[in-house]
């Protein structure tokens, strides 16, 4: 077993892996050391790392990828430096942006790079190099307060204690990850490279919102909020605002819970999904309408969802149709906000025959 | 679940779900004057019994009085003071929080929660032993009569208010020895709680409470107490965490060379239907076997799958173990549905709880049965006829508190 302290986490980053994880401090520190000011970045010097910034967003944004391309043929010091302040540019565009759903989606496609970045070094790296190692456990412990641990004996397992999982929001959210469906052995669970990395999606995404909410309006430089601009018109364009609410009265609360989710630009979790869209489905909306709604999810990916909803409403595969799921399992999904509307119904969609009945 | 009390159990008597079977007794009700008594003297002579902390004003008491009422959000100073107030108000139940609050007495929601050990609750009636059929009985709420076995209506007046009377037999405690053990291996080789910090407690009924005292779960909430309640029962298990996915046509296949670590749930599983993985790896000797059961099985192995989880699940009350608020009977006191102890329970195969936990003086006593009924305490047997009988007070106390005697004129 090998157990990182906080005494041995003390190490120096001279190495270029650091630029793929520029929220950290000791990547932070390699801008601070050269007397960087924000004002910098009205300076010409700095226009090549903006207009990468820019182009990283838009990607982000208006086409849903996150590929990314570390420029590695510099000196390490240089290609931190700039990965620093790439990073630092765009949380100022974002920031200057001001708008909810941008925020979700940028922290959630930069939180997916990130977690990319680390699938790939805890897969990879050699049990004896030690530095990536010990970014990694740094990351876990600094960042989300996580100590994980390594079970040497056991392929590439890692270990966290028992109580710690359970701090992450994710181990209540969907079932793979409730506790009944990870490994526990002697006060911990296990979990493969993949698995320890999405835990901390949630908390990297978290991180990143926390981080631009943070920033201070008042001290962006000019040229950022002039780019901002125009990157949040073109936005505004794609996502004009929803004037009525698309459900009236009738509209069960677990599902006008989902749809207030995605008004406020926040994920979904795979249950509450297959929720909305059996949900759609039973509503008679047509493929487009739903494609219209599930647009504003920060991960929408139109191939995937365009495949899952034909999926649900028996277009492809075995043809068979979903139903709604019934109430008791929505409660076990905790998707269910029950009001006084929904005494003496066992399915979601009861509450529209019972204002059909009306 | 009435070994314990939750958040929602009120002060007043009038709420019936906690209801004493004395709540509507008149003042100078025989059987409720008796066992007062007797409870008392026990209190007086055996109150060293009671297991108390030693931060025992950071606790909520709570008591059920023989006249029903139920007092709550009390708390003490000293053991002193809990004594006197014991042998003053000789309750029927003692409850106290395995919680710990900076302030006991207040509000639920003011009482500032400081971390609770774990506490687990299997109650015989959950296991639906085939035994309980021929020993239970069921007392008509109408008419008062008292038929053996389970029915669903009174055979005097065709009622179906009925209420079973649990009377467990050493069938009964076994098979609750078993879920005992199952809970603990599963606390052990899971949770990595060590045996010396699992106390296990003869509930005083039909049932045991076992009390987790680690500092690593101290100040779970509730929402992780439920999932560590949810791991225990085995409840949602996916089939998948076996290695095995649903292949395009629907079918159960296994995935080959997937690497899986084989421990918790997963070890559990595979010992129980005998298939073994070699090196925390599917191989192919794996799937031939996997194979093999699946033709065995008429290609239904996730219903073979789950009724093994059935089994190796820990039989535990969720609401209990979650409920960080709940108020448990202590440990030491008299439980007034059978006049037995909450009883410590040092070695389990060598506990008998209608010898270990029964402290009541066995003066003799005239008691009035209402039906013929055979019961072994203190490692005696009494064949009781109905009528009069002249017993010890321990077996008077265990008739009186299940309903089916009535104590005589005292001299």
């Amino acid at each position: 077993m090998c157990y990182i302290t906080k005494y041995n986490l003390v190490v120096r980053f001279g190495n270029k892996d650091l630029a793929k994880y520029p929220f950290l401090k000791e990547a932070f520190s390699y801008i601070t050391k050269y007397d960087f000011k924000l004002e910098d970045l009205d300076s010409k010097d700095y226009l090549h790392l903006i207009d990468k910034a820019v182009e990283k967003i838009e990607n982000y944004l208006f086409f849903g990828k996150y590929e990314y391309q570390i420029n590695y043929s510099k000196t390490h010091e240089t290609i931190v430096q700039e990965e620093v302040i790439i990073f630092l540019i765009s949380l100022l565009l974002i920031k200057s942006i001001s708008i909810d759903a941008v925020t979700k989606k940028f922290a959630l496609l930069e939180s997916m790079r990130f977690e990319k970045y680390l699938i790939s070094d805890l897969n990879t790296a050699d049990r004896d190099d030690k530095t990536i190692k010990l970014i990694l456990y740094k990351i876990f412990e600094d960042l989300f307060s996580t100590k994980i641990l390594l079970e040497v004996d056991v392929y590439n397992f890692y270990k966290i204690r028992i109580n710690d999982y359970l701090d992450h929001p994710i181990a209540f959210q969907e079932k793979e990850w409730n506790l009944i469906n990870r490994t526990l052995h002697n006060g911990f669970v296990y979990l493969d490279g993949n698995e320890i990395v999405r835990l901390f999606r949630n908390e990297l995404y978290l991180l990143i919102i926390d981080r631009i909410k943070k920033k201070s309006i008042d001290r962006i430089p000019d040229t950022i909020m002039a780019i901002s601009k125009s990157i949040k018109s073109r936005w505004e364009q794609m996502h004009p605002s929803i004037n009525a609410p698309v459900y009236n009265a009738v509209t069960p609360p677990c599902i006008q819970h989902i749809y207030d989710q995605i008004s406020k630009g926040e994920n979904l979790p795979h249950p509450a999904r297959l929720l909305l869209g059996t949900f759609l489905i039973y509503s008679n909306k047509t493929l487009e309408e739903m494609l219209e709604l599930f647009k504003r999810l920060p991960d929408f990916d139109e191939k995937i969802t365009r495949y899952q909803l034909e999926h649900l409403a028996g277009k492809r595969g075995n043809s068979k149709r979903y139903f709604v799921p019934s109430c008791e399992k929505i409660k076990l999904e905790n998707l269910c906000y029950e009001t006084k509307i929904c005494q003496g119904i066992s399915n979601p969609t009861q509450l529209i025959r019972k204002k059909l009945d009306i | 679940m009435t070994d314990t009390l939750s958040f929602d159990s009120n002060n007043s008597g009038k709420n019936g779900k906690h209801a004493s079977k004395y709540q509507n007794a008149e003042p100078d009700d025989k059987n409720k004057n008796w066992l007062e008594g007797i409870f008392r003297k026990y209190y007086f002579y055996h109150y060293t019994q009671l297991e108390l902390g030693e931060l025992i004003n950071e606790h909520e008491f709570g008591f059920r009085l023989f006249d029903g009422k139920i007092r709550r959000h009390l708390a003490f100073n000293d053991k002193k003071e809990l004594y006197a107030y014991i042998i003053k108000f000789s309750p029927s139940d003692i409850f106290y929080s395995s919680s710990r609050y900076q302030s006991p007495t207040a509000e639920i929601d003011q009482k500032g929660w400081i971390g609770s050990d774990l506490i687990f609750d299997i109650d015989g009636k959950d296991l639906h032993l085939e035994c309980a059929q021929s020993h239970n009985l069921v007392l008509c709420k109408d008419c008062s009569f008292i038929s053996k076995g389970i029915i669903s209506k009174c055979v005097g007046c065709n009622s179906t208010r009925l209420q079973i009377i649990d009377i467990p037999c050493a069938r009964c405690i076994k098979s609750l020895n078993v879920e005992v053990k199952k809970l603990v291996e599963i606390l052990n080789d899971d949770f990595g709680i060590d045996s010396e910090y699992i106390f296990v407690y003869f509930s005083g009924n039909n049932g045991y409470h076992v009390h987790v005292v680690d500092k690593n779960f101290y100040d779970a909430s509730a929402k992780k107490r439920n999932a560590f309640a949810q791991y225990l029962m085995g409840k949602g298990y996916l089939i998948e965490n076996l290695g095995i996915r649903r292949n395009n046509e629907g079918a159960l296949i296994p995935m080959s060379n997937k690497i899986l670590y084989n421990q918790g749930w997963r070890r559990r599983i595979f010992d129980s239907i005998h298939l073994s993985i070699q090196n925390h790896k599917i191989d192919d000797k794996f799937v031939k076997k996997y194979n093999r059961m699946q033709d065995a099985n008429n290609n239904n192995i996730k219903d073979a799958i789950n009724t093994h989880i059935l089994d190796l699940s820990a039989k535990i009350d969720p609401n209990v173990t979650m409920d960080i608020h709940r108020i448990f009977r202590l440990a030491g006191s008299i439980n007034s549905k059978s006049g037995l102890i909450k009883a410590f329970c040092k070695n389990l195969d060598s506990f008998n709880p209608f010898v270990d936990a029964c402290f009541i003086g066995d003066s003799k006593v005239e008691i009035e049965s209402k039906l013929n009924i055979k019961i072994s305490l203190k490692g005696k047997q009494f064949s009781i006829k109905t009528g009069k009988n002249t017993l010890p007070e321990y077996v008077a106390a265990y008739m009186i508190c299940k309903g089916i005697g009535d104590i005589q004129n005292q001299t």
